[in-house]
């Protein structure tokens, strides 16, 4: 990739990603069973009419799009920031134990203690953000190396997921109600969910952009960024403190969805490269509108059954993660 | 003046040790540290830069300890190349250097100021790099990396600059110019350079200090030309070289070294008065005593006649051992017992005698002094 190329791509991405974002956005109002026509959708919007039309799409579908376009966005913003700051192009939110972490929370809620289940969401979050702070309070001894955090990582991903198989085994009988929401969907989320997850989402974001410089610098490497001024650890830590913070925003409303923390920045770095002052925003918006679309995608095509939309996201992501690790090998 | 300090720096790390480090960097001075590999000069950079923590000891920069500094005014003071190791980012060359203003700029700032632009032309232009700066990082030269990564640690504008190995992967034009461009930044801006070089004539024609590192001390420092002498090769190098001097310039030419492991051997020379014309048989004789070149400690073996093929009368077979024992080991094995067993010495062997020689072997016995000290004479 030279500069002009390089130039290019970089407006080209910047300016198709807001469209897309927009683009799926009404896609996600109009389609669906009753399919609604893009001036009806404006209608509904501005007036909030009680005709059906008007609520399918003021308390269905745009709760609904808009927790897919914030969850995407989350999540990719979360794997951005942890791949500059694990050096890493693999890393994505379940390195730090978001999902593990989140899961087990989840199943415990459902499972153990359905009478609260409406906590689901803060569980979740509370889960995910406790077992990143553990993956990284076991890997520090003088610092807190990438390769540490990795290790610690799976480590305390295999304990989760060993407790949480052993849950649900154990009751077998009520993992009903848990198993839509591990496996990644927004099947009737509406606007309390949203109202739960904009605070964070959007704290979170705004400091996505706050992370920009902090990332550049750490992807030199650690002694090049503290020659350049940089306080690592800390920075690292309140950075990694950030994706968990992010990524448990996007699971705890929608579930566990994969693979969007880890293609979207990923494939956005292949078409414009590592600079995280374009990386960043082209990401956060590339996966709201990923998910986004997905999600209208598994609500649709398979009309009346409603697919989640992890699982169609890990059916895209998979092959496509194997196209890239072929085509790509210049990371270390 | 001294722009930095430090006051018995020790570090243990493993096999690894720094031991009792009083270094002292003179203000405004180009400062080189020598020393052979391992010997603690990069792990002294990187304790000067706080890269890692030392088990004891202090370090000041500019009058002031280390530690009162904070990161960010730390590298608006003191910048440093390390060696290139780290992964860099696909970037081009002026992104590059632009990194090298970070610690001047806010979080939040995304343009560069006229000064970051000034200072970013200033240090492209002095590693003259200029014309590379829309290339992408990782299609440059070795060399060319090597400085635009120069480049970026002097874009930090710092009045201490410490460089790791910056003349590695360069062929020794671009060394020079290097070198060079380093001599005149120091002279213009009063700079102080603090360089690790491996090429001890270049430490000692472009800087004015010297500090020579050995298993974790420092061995000597000072005036390159005070410091550098044959008894330093010998001491910090462990070479044997003649050091003259041209001007600044050192001349260090190495005597090669002998082989200093000096070997013995043992010949062992068996030598048998014959019946004229018989020699046939004990060469055949001889053959037929087992695996001798088998054996551990063998070196060689040689049949000598004293006369010509139909009229000699005496024979010596030489063998030639690493040691007594190994022959002895030989007369002991099971092949030539074998071989001596049912025979009696034959008729035509009138006598017998075997002699033992020890001697020593020199490899290399001619070198190149000596030849010179020939052509002298």
């Amino acid at each position: 990739m030279n500069i002009k190329q390089r130039t290019k791509r970089r407006k080209l991405v910047l300016s198709f990603a807001p469209v897309l974002v927009i683009a799926s956005l009404l896609l996600g109002l109009m389609a669906g069973s009753v399919p609604v026509a893009l001036e009806d959708i404006w209608h509904a919007l501005t007036t909030r009419g009680n005709s059906p039309q008007d609520t399918i799409v003021f308390d269905l579908r745009l709760p609904r799009v808009l927790i897919g376009l914030l969850t995407g966005a989350c999540l990719a913003a979360s794997g951005a920031i942890l791949q500059g700051v694990m050096r890493n192009p693999l890393a994505d939110p379940g390195v730090i134990g978001v999902s593990s972490g989140a899961g087990l929370a989840a199943v415990i809620t459902m499972v153990l203690l359905p009478q609260f289940s409406y906590l689901l969401p803060a569980a979740a979050f509370l889960g995910a953000l406790l077992s990143s702070v553990i993956i990284y309070t076991l890997s520090w001894d003088k610092g807190a190396s990438p390769g540490k955090i990795v290790l610690a990582g799976i480590a305390l991903n295999a304990l989760i997921g060993a407790v949480m198989n052993g849950v649900m085994v154990m009751y077998s009988d009520r993992i009903q109600a848990v198993l839509p929401w591990l496996s990644g969907g927004l099947n009737g989320r509406s606007w309390h969910h949203l109202s739960f997850m904009l605070p964070y989402a959007a704290a979170g974001l705004l400091l996505s952009f706050r992370a920009i410089k902090p990332v550049n610098l750490l992807m030199l490497g650690d002694d090049s960024a503290k020659l350049l001024g940089q306080k690592v650890e800390t920075q690292r830590m309140l950075l990694i403190l950030l994706a968990s913070l992010l990524a448990g925003t996007a699971v705890s409303v929608a579930g566990l969805i994969g693979f969007v923390g880890l293609i979207v920045p990923h494939a956005i770095r292949l078409m414009i490269g590592d600079d995280y002052r374009y990386l960043m925003p082209a990401s956060i918006l590339g996966g709201a509108a990923l998910v986004a679309l997905a999600d209208t995608a598994a609500r649709t095509v398979f009309d009346p059954v409603e697919l989640p939309v992890g699982i169609l996201l890990a059916c895209l992501g998979a092959p496509f993660f194997l196209y890239l690790l072929r085509k790509r090998s210049n990371w270390r | 003046m001294t722009a930095a300090e430090t006051i018995g720096l020790t570090l243990e790390r493993g096999m690894f040790k720094l031991s009792n480090v009083n270094a002292i960097i003179p203000k405004g001075k180009i400062t080189a540290i020598v020393g052979p590999n391992g010997s603690g000069k990069s792990t002294l950079l990187s304790l000067i830069t706080g890269l890692s923590p030392p088990d004891e000891g202090s370090i000041t920069i500019l009058g002031k300890p280390a530690e009162h500094y904070s990161r960010a005014d730390f590298a608006k003071a003191v910048s440093m190349l390390p060696q290139s190791k780290e992964f860099m980012p696909n970037v081009t060359v002026r992104e590059l250097i632009e990194y090298g203003r970070s610690p001047h700029r806010s979080m939040f700032s995304r343009k560069l100021s006229k000064e970051d632009h000034d200072v970013i032309e200033w240090a492209m232009r002095l590693m003259r790099i200029r014309r590379h700066d829309d290339r992408m990082f990782a299609t440059l030269s070795g060399g060319e990396q090597q400085k635009a990564r120069i480049a970026m640690a002097l874009a930090q504008k710092t009045g201490l600059l410490l460089l790791d190995e910056p003349t590695t992967y360069l062929d020794i034009a671009h060394q020079l110019e290097v070198l060079e461009a380093l001599v005149s930044l120091n002279r213009q801006q009063q700079t102080t350079i603090v360089m690790v070089l491996h090429d001890l004539q270049q430490a000692a024609a472009y800087c004015d200090h010297l500090i020579a590192m050995k298993d974790g001390e420092i061995h000597s420092a000072g005036e390159p030309k005070t410091v550098l002498s044959k008894g330093f090769m010998r001491e910090v190098y462990e070479l044997e070289a003649k050091v003259s001097f041209d001007g600044h310039y050192p001349i260090i030419i190495p005597v090669r070294k002998q082989n200093e492991e000096e070997q013995t051997m043992i010949i062992v020379t068996n030598t048998s008065q014959i019946v004229k014309g018989s020699g046939d048989k004990l060469v055949e004789r001889f053959d037929r005593i087992g695996k001798v070149e088998q054996m551990e400690g063998f070196l060689g073996l040689e049949v000598l006649w004293t006369q010509n093929l139909k009229e000699y009368d005496e024979v010596a077979v030489v063998t030639r051992w690493t040691s007594k024992d190994a022959f002895q080991a030989w007369t002991k094995s099971e092949a030539f017992r074998e071989s001596h067993k049912h025979r009696n010495i034959p008729d035509y062997i009138l006598d017998n005698k075997i002699t033992f020689q020890e001697v020593k072997i020199r490899r290399n016995p001619i070198t190149e002094t000596a030849l010179d000290e020939t052509a002298a004479q």
